[in-house]
């Protein structure tokens, strides 16, 4: 799991590669400890490159909105695959992060 | 065209218990992300059929291959890294009574992963949801109906989001509405996870719910394997008698008058 930072006008956007699962989330969370610890308030998770994701990564991707939440700061998520979409659906979670199809409408709602 | 994968096979397994052989040759192959159910009157081999798929039984012959590994013989370390990919719902629901509906769904999670404890409580109550359950964390087995226990069991054997889910009589015992909960929940989780379903079941109005595929065993064989339509349209006067409940036809569930007079006197 590769998570490559990149900083657009003040929002940080983070490009994922691989998978987030059972092995890989506990280093994810690691990650995103620090950037909720530096307060980053506006942040874009692009899936383009996540192929899978399961339960526990989706457990992560809550904590961190969580973590974002307490201090009032704010997530979206885009591109993520039809598999990976359906089980945000299966889980009921769609409800509860913001997602969009493409980047570009992730930015431009925080501008 | 896209491959189908099988992930478990059969080859020729033949099983005996004493004197009596419970499995008497069985071949059987299950693609990915297909509902098999596997049906048959009590005693006709098809739980033990599903312990020897997830190698907690070796046959006495043949051999069997789950997720690409041949487990016939496995040393106990290398099924451990196997069983940690499947999930299974037993019959009796399993729980642990001195822990609490939260801990039993997240024990899986806290033995063989290093996910935080924030993290798997977050999992635990995703599962618990799942099957309707969630809010009863806190409770204990005892306090929880038989149904209710079983959707504990399915919870935790989804708690690792295995990629072969096995269920022995997932339906039994539980009222028309939570059973076909429990259906909707093994049709959700294999297509739109594409989990594969093994099901053991002579609930008939579940199979026809649920299955891709229908393998049906008698005296410890498969007598006919195929999709629900097939199986509704056979010839197989076994296979009839077993879908209409018929209980004039070839299955016998009588001992011969002789026989238990004989018994009796012996």
């Amino acid at each position: 799991m590769q998570i490559k930072q990149e900083d657009k006008s003040g929002i940080l956007v983070c490009y994922m590669t691989g998978e987030i699962d059972i092995n890989t989330a506990p280093e994810v969370k690691k990650t995103f400890d620090k950037i909720v610890g530096a307060k980053k308030d506006k942040i874009v998770l692009n899936f383009k490159g996540v192929s899978y994701v399961d339960s526990s990564g989706l457990a992560t991707l809550v904590e961190v909105l969580k973590g974002l939440r307490s201090y009032g700061g704010k997530l979206k998520l885009t591109n993520l695959s039809t598999k990976v979409k359906n089980l945000f659906e299966i889980t009921k979670l769609e409800k509860l992060f913001d997602i969009t199809s493409e980047e570009e409408e992730a930015i431009k709602a925080f501008s | 065209m896209e491959k189908k994968e099988i992930v478990i096979k059969t080859n020729n397994i033949v099983k005996k218990f004493g004197d009596r052989t419970v499995l008497n040759g069985v071949d059987l192959d299950i693609y990915r992300g297909e509902t098999f159910v596997i049906m048959g009157g009590s005693g006709c081999g098809k739980s033990t059929l599903l312990r020897h798929m997830i190698g907690t039984l070796k046959p006495d012959d043949g051999k069997i291959y789950l997720l690409g590994k041949d487990i016939t013989n496995l040393p106990e370390d290398e099924m451990d890294k196997i069983k940690k990919r499947i999930g299974m719902s037993f019959q009796g629901s399993a729980l642990f009574d001195s822990m609490n509906v939260g801990e039993n769904v997240s024990l899986p999670l806290r033995e063989h992963t290093k996910l935080e404890e924030s993290v798997i409580k977050i999992v635990m109550k995703m599962k618990l949801e799942l099957v309707g359950l969630r809010g009863f964390e806190d409770l204990m087995p005892s306090q929880l109906s038989g149904g209710m226990k079983k959707r504990v069991g399915l919870a935790r054997a989804i708690a690792m989001d295995p990629e072969i889910i096995f269920y022995d009589e997932p339906t039994a015992g539980l009222d028309p509405i939570v059973a076909g909960v429990i259906d909707k929940l093994i049709i959700d989780l294999s297509k739109k996870l594409s989990i594969t379903s093994v099901v053991v079941t002579h609930d008939m109005e579940s199979v026809f719910k649920i299955a891709d595929k229908i393998a049906m065993l008698y005296e410890g064989r498969v007598v006919e394997v195929g999709t629900k339509e097939e199986m509704r349209n056979s010839k197989n006067q076994l296979v009839k008698q077993f879908i209409a409940g018929d209980p004039d036809g070839p299955i016998k569930f009588f001992q011969q008058k002789d026989d238990y007079l004989e018994q009796l006197t012996k």
